[in-house]
């Protein structure tokens, strides 16, 4: 059998498993149902969280961090100083793009992974050439 | 069907009957609704449970993050 190969998630890929009224939420429930080595950032861990206690509240905050622990495939990359450093020249490379540092985080991370494909939604993430899985 | 036997406080008890009587259901049954949200889908890896547990109504949802988390342009 095939060895699946490690992918990227970002808060959007979380999101619209999470969320039943997304479009792409049929997609992604198929796709966490069987899932790969995943990977992903710190800081989209701290923007799920943000999204869902600035939409909802403090409960369902700690369920999607909850959720994240029961994952038993993903790892959460840690963001400190060095990482900080990688993401400012990845910025500057592409200062004309509305890009969060979360994102960047996640452009290092595929870059430093060779990751084949990243779940997401949003463009800013192929940015670097990486296909996203929509 | 199995029987069993649930405790609960007067509190939870009177919100819990007061919930169910809102939803036109017995207690029995809220209590088999909520047990069915925190369960694991038969057959379905035990994170399934949270696959859809918000409705946010917004099919672009899941495009909308950094308007929710950062905010807007001003």
């Amino acid at each position: 059998m095939a060895r699946k190969i490690e992918c990227y998630a970002d808060t959007s890929a979380f999101i619209a498993f999470l969320d039943r009224s997304d479009s792409h939420h049929p997609f992604f429930r198929r796709l966490f149902s069987d899932p790969p080595p995943l990977f992903t950032s710190s800081l989209v861990v701290a923007e799920g969280h943000g999204r869902f206690l600035r939409r909802y509240d403090p409960r369902r905050a700690l369920q999607f961090l909850q959720f994240l622990d029961e994952l038993p495939v993903l790892v959460v990359w840690p963001f400190g100083a060095e990482e900080l450093m990688k993401c400012k020249r990845l910025l500057k490379k592409y200062a004309d793009q509305s890009i969060t540092l979360a994102d960047a985080h996640g452009l290092v991370l595929m870059g430093e992974h060779r990751t084949g494909t990243c779940w997401s939604i949003d463009r800013h993430l192929s940015l670097t050439g990486v296909p996203l899985v929509v | 069907m199995i029987r069993t036997q649930v405790s609960l406080d007067k509190h939870e008890y009177a919100l819990a009957k007061k919930e169910a009587k809102a939803l036109g259901i017995s207690i029995a049954e809220l209590v088999r609704r909520a047990l069915r949200q925190v369960l694991p889908p038969q057959g379905q890896p035990p994170w399934m449970r949270y696959a859809g547990f918000v409705e946010s109504g917004n099919p672009d949802s899941s495009r909308l993050i950094d308007d929710v988390v950062y905010g807007t342009k001003d």
